[in-house]
């Protein structure tokens, strides 16, 4: 399957964490793993590029950190989903599907 | 900015929070930015690498990032303008840091000149701006009444008295007479200290309130009651150790026993006011001297009750004075009264507008130190002309371009104002040691928050006016210019070669303006301390001694000591004349009085001839080497019981007599009833003090000591080739064994008691000097740089200029003139201002001469000298040209 280019578009990337956080609390790693698989590998995240991101979360409040263990008995950094960051996603959320809905429409206009 | 600053203030407590967390958020990141990468290479582990490649792979993928990634992490820590202000400010910190030299030259050019300035603020805010120490001391009025002769006179106790009694709309008055008084404790030699008599309301006046002991009680102010004495905090540490026994302990003040009953609180040591004295006692008037409405001899203050205002105090006092003139015409004729808030006294007029005067030149000074830092600034910000260029082509915008100029601004400003800070700490600290008082009190200078501030906002406001200035030749850079014109940067357009210029001349001219300054200073002091006028100071020993008047309380007892002291003094080897007198020569006599002429018509009362006054021994006028024009000197003839008679200075039997011959005119003091005439019996050369000041009252009249007797003497021994200091000890064994209270004061070769009262006047010649110096200094610094560069920008013309046949004292020859052409200018706009400053130092020191066209000749000269040597050391480098190698380079 053919890989999406690498630079997400603006504003793509916090969505996507936002969505990776919604149903569980995960480690940076974990993120990056579970939207390459759930993306089918086609969205690979530079190594480390989604630090950045995570910590400019956490500072508007939209997800919280907190240390705890990882599967192989590590001590790692899990973020969660705030109450707030929920809100922003289901927002974020609707407007990218209404808004990718609508380019999709226009792009297969015969 | 103002959004910038708001919003951390906003921040601000958050920040302080963040600031102690920084090194628990910064561990925790690299924990988590670690443990990605172990979760990396145990991936790759499990795709089968070894434990080493996984390692190197992991490091490939992760590591190079990182950096830049934990930056970004940083950025979002700080709120967003924030974190954009601290990413420019590191930027300009690592970008100064690479040109060292630079900033250096840069922190020590504004620190030397914020320095300048800050001292000179300083001081204005330890002399002018800080109240004195004195609760609600806006409510306090010195009380002056002002007459022809002195526009601050003092006030005779009947009128004190009166004045006192009518004052229950005006609010409380108290008074004060300064008298420098013999100390002594048992066992110990006397010492002359500063003292004071003050009235018994005097301390709860100012609502000052005694650190030990009690204040005096109004029966202390009668005659008789009055032996007690309140001292300083500085006397009692001086000389009682701080010990608080000290109260109730009896000393001998002009030789009387009197006991301590109080101690002043450590803030009332103000230099500006009555600090300086050591000893207070009660104003004890007799009877006599209650209604005594001839000698004026009390100052006044009064507070001001709240419900009345400053204007409405001043002209109730003016009534009274008025009052007084018609009631008692024959004294108070010609004085007016009024009331000056206590605070605004601090600094007389000419204080004031010398300070000011100071405070421009240290502005000056600054000028020229930024000027320096504009030119070198926009030498570097021309050297970066392709980095801005290039930034512009990719579309920064003007704030973006400007935004590192101005961090490096903000930086350099601050480092520079910490150096001025440093300057102005080292500046005050010489002006303190510089200015001590004979008793130890010294002028503080406080670096309080004043002084901070006004360096702080100093440096901002001039490191950001000279840093944006080259900043916006940055803006109107032309992109593609700049670009094609090669690698070498630009070599500067027309537009900062007439700024650059511009500064430059600005320079030389305020250079001259101070380097005159000074000259004319200096000069004029020189002139004025080694100008005899009228006297001779070598071989000259002299001192001061105070008769108390409890013991020398009638006239033939001072006589008797002055015999004595004269007979005895004269004796000694070594000495060949001796004089007793009211005052020296040195320095201004104080004793203004008003005669009548025999013969001639009563001028209106308050319009009589005003004279100087000085009572002299015989020996006076041989000691001093005043010369006798006409007539005879005193001699012992002329005593208490003899007709009286005067000698007076030529200026004033000039002004009396016009050509006719003074000898036998008489004269007599204004006054009540029979006037009481004394013969004019010779005319003495004028003289003329130290004192930049004269005092208004130009004519001088002498009289026989033993015709008035004083009690403030001045005592003057001419030596007989012996070294003059070398018989102090001598004279003081002789008066202790006359009188073992009394203390003599200054006992030093006269020479250096004028050195020492023009201290004054020496620390401004040497701050005048040192702003000359500085600014001169710099001025030449800045030609040299700016020549410097146009030698590096015009190497390629030079060049050519060789290939085309010009020889090195040609090329040496453009360069010098094009710096010697700047000077010129610059001189001459400078001597506009030159002669401005010599005039308002005229306006200051009266008695000073300021001859300026030599001195501007000089100054100008020496300005041209600096010119072309500052030119020179650069052009030199024009005979290194290789022309070959200098076209290959282009």
């Amino acid at each position: 399957m053919e890989k999406v280019r690498n630079d997400l578009l603006q504003g793509t990337l916090d969505l996507l964490i936002l969505q990776s956080l919604s149903a569980t609390e995960l480690h940076g790693w974990d993120i990056a793993k579970r939207i390459a698989i759930v993306s089918n590998d086609r969205l690979s995240l530079k190594q480390g590029s989604l630090y950045p991101a995570l910590h400019r979360l956490e500072g508007r409040g939209w997800i919280e950190a907190e240390w705890g263990v990882s599967d192989a008995g590590r001590s790692a950094k899990f973020y969660r989903i705030t109450r707030r960051g929920r809100r922003e996603l289901e927002a974020e959320k609707a407007h990218w599907l209404s808004f990718a809905s609508a380019v999709t429409s226009v792009l297969k206009m015969e | 900015m103002i959004s910038v600053l708001s919003e951390s203030c906003r921040l601000l407590r958050t920040k302080c929070r963040r600031l102690f967390r920084r090194r628990e958020q910064e561990k925790a990141l690299e924990l988590e930015l670690q443990f990605h990468l172990d979760e990396l290479v145990a991936q790759y582990r499990a795709e089968g690498m070894s434990e080493g490649e996984a390692r190197l792979a992991a490091r490939r993928e992760f590591g190079a990032e990182a950096a830049a990634y934990r930056e970004e992490i940083r950025d979002t820590w700080r709120p967003p303008q924030l974190a954009e202000l601290w990413r420019s400010l590191r930027f300009a910190a690592r970008s100064l840091g690479r040109s060292p030299g630079f900033t250096l030259l840069a922190v020590v050019t504004l620190g030397l000149g914020i320095g300048a300035n800050t001292a000179m603020f300083s001081v204005m805010n330890s002399v002018m701006l800080k109240p004195l120490p004195y609760p609600e001391n806006a409510e306090l009025d010195r009380l002056d009444r002002a007459t022809p002769q002195n526009l601050h006179g003092r006030v005779s106790p009947a009128d004190f008295i009166d004045l006192q009694q009518q004052a229950q709309s005006y609010g409380e008055i108290a008074a004060y007479s300064v008298q420098s008084a013999s100390l002594s404790q048992p066992g110990q030699p006397a010492e002359m200290v500063n003292a004071i008599r003050v009235t018994s309301n005097f301390l709860t006046t100012l609502r000052v309130q005694t650190q030990l002991g009690r204040d005096f009680l109004p029966k202390e102010a009668l005659p008789g009651n009055d032996r007690v004495v309140i001292i300083s905090r500085r006397c009692w540490q001086q000389r009682f150790g701080g010990r608080s026994d000290a109260i109730g302990r009896t000393i001998r003040v002009e030789g009387e026993p009197h006991e301590i009953i109080g101690v002043l609180p450590e803030a009332f040591n103000d230099w500006r006011h009555l600090g300086s004295y050591d000893l207070f006692r009660p104003l004890a008037l007799d009877p006599e001297q209650s209604t005594d409405r001839r000698s004026t001899f009390l100052r006044l203050i009064g507070r001001r009750i709240r419900s009345i205002s400053q204007v409405e105090a001043n002209s109730f006092i003016a009534n009274f004075g008025a009052r007084l003139a018609t009631d008692f015409p024959e004294v108070n004729a010609g004085s007016s009264w009024r009331a000056v808030p206590l605070n605004s006294t601090v600094v007389q007029k000419d204080g004031r507008s010398f300070l000011a005067m100071l405070i421009g030149l240290s502005g000056f000074v600054l000028f020229i130190a930024c000027s320096n830092l504009a030119n070198l600034l926009l030498a570097r910000t021309m050297a970066r002309a392709r980095e801005f260029a290039v930034r512009s082509a990719i579309g920064a915008s003007p704030l973006q371009l400007l935004r590192p100029l101005i961090a490096e601004s903000i930086l350099l400003a601050l480092a520079g104002g910490v150096c001025s800070v440093m300057v102005t700490q080292w500046v005050t600290g010489w002006l303190t040691s510089r200015s001590i008082s004979p008793n130890g009190e010294r002028v503080v200078f406080l670096l309080d928050w004043h002084v901070f501030s006004w360096a702080f906002a100093a440096s901002l406001v001039t490191a950001l006016a000279f840093g944006l200035a080259p900043g916006l030749f940055a803006l109107r850079l032309d992109v593609n210019e700049s670009l094609k014109s090669g690698a070498r940067g630009m070599t500067g357009g027309r537009g900062h070669q007439r700024f650059r210029h511009g500064l430059i001349v600005g320079q030389f001219a305020l250079a001259m303006i101070l380097l005159t300054g000074a000259a004319l200073y200096i000069r004029g002091l020189n002139e004025l301390t080694n100008t005899r006028g009228g006297w001779q100071s070598e071989h000259l020993v002299s001192g001061t001694v105070m008769l108390p008047n409890a013991v020398y309380n009638e006239p033939e007892k001072v006589n008797a000591f002055h015999r004595l002291a004269l007979e005895k003094l004269g004796a000694l080897p070594g000495v060949a004349g001796v004089s007793i007198s009211s005052f020296t020569p040195f320095f201004n006599w104080s004793d203004v009085r008003k005669y009548l002429v025999e013969g001639r018509e009563l001028p209106q009362a308050g319009h009589e001839p005003a004279a100087v006054v000085n009572s002299v021994t015989p020996g006076y006028f041989d000691t001093y080497a005043t010369r006798l024009v006409a007539g005879r000197a005193f001699n012992q003839g002329d005593t208490l019981v003899s007709p009286k008679v005067f000698i007076i200075s030529q200026a004033m039997a000039l002004s009396l007599f016009g050509t006719e011959n003074p000898i036998g005119r008489r004269l007599a003091q204004t006054g009540a009833g029979k006037p009481n005439w004394g013969e004019i019996v010779g005319v003495a050369a004028d003289i003329k003090s130290v004192m930049p000041d004269p005092g208004p009252v130009t004519a001088q009249l002498y009289q026989p000591m033993a015709q008035e007797p004083r009690l403030s003497n001045e005592i003057a021994l001419r030596t007989n080739g012996v070294t003059p200091a070398s018989l102090a000890p001598v004279i003081r064994k002789v008066m202790t064994e006359l009188d073992p209270d009394l203390p003599l004061r200054e006992l030093q070769a006269a020479e250096v008691t004028i050195e020492h009262a023009g201290y004054q006047s020496r620390i401004v010649s040497d701050i005048l000097a040192s702003f000359a110096l500085l600014g001169l200094g710099l001025a030449s610094l800045g030609m040299y740089g700016v020549i410097a560069r146009t030698m590096a920008q015009r190497t390629g013309e030079f060049a050519i200029r060789f290939a085309l046949g010009a020889r090195v004292q040609d090329i040496t020859r453009i360069v010098l003139s094009s710096g010697v052409r700047l000077a010129v200018i610059g001189s001459a706009l400078g001597v506009f201002g030159s002669i401005g400053i010599s005039r308002v130092l005229a306006a200051q020191s009266p008695a000073m001469h300021f001859n300026s066209p030599l001195v501007l000749s000089v100054t100008a000269l020496l300005l041209m000298a600096i010119a072309l040597l500052a030119s020179w050391l650069p052009a030199r480098r024009a005979g290194l040209i290789n022309p070959i190698n200098a076209l290959r380079a282009e």
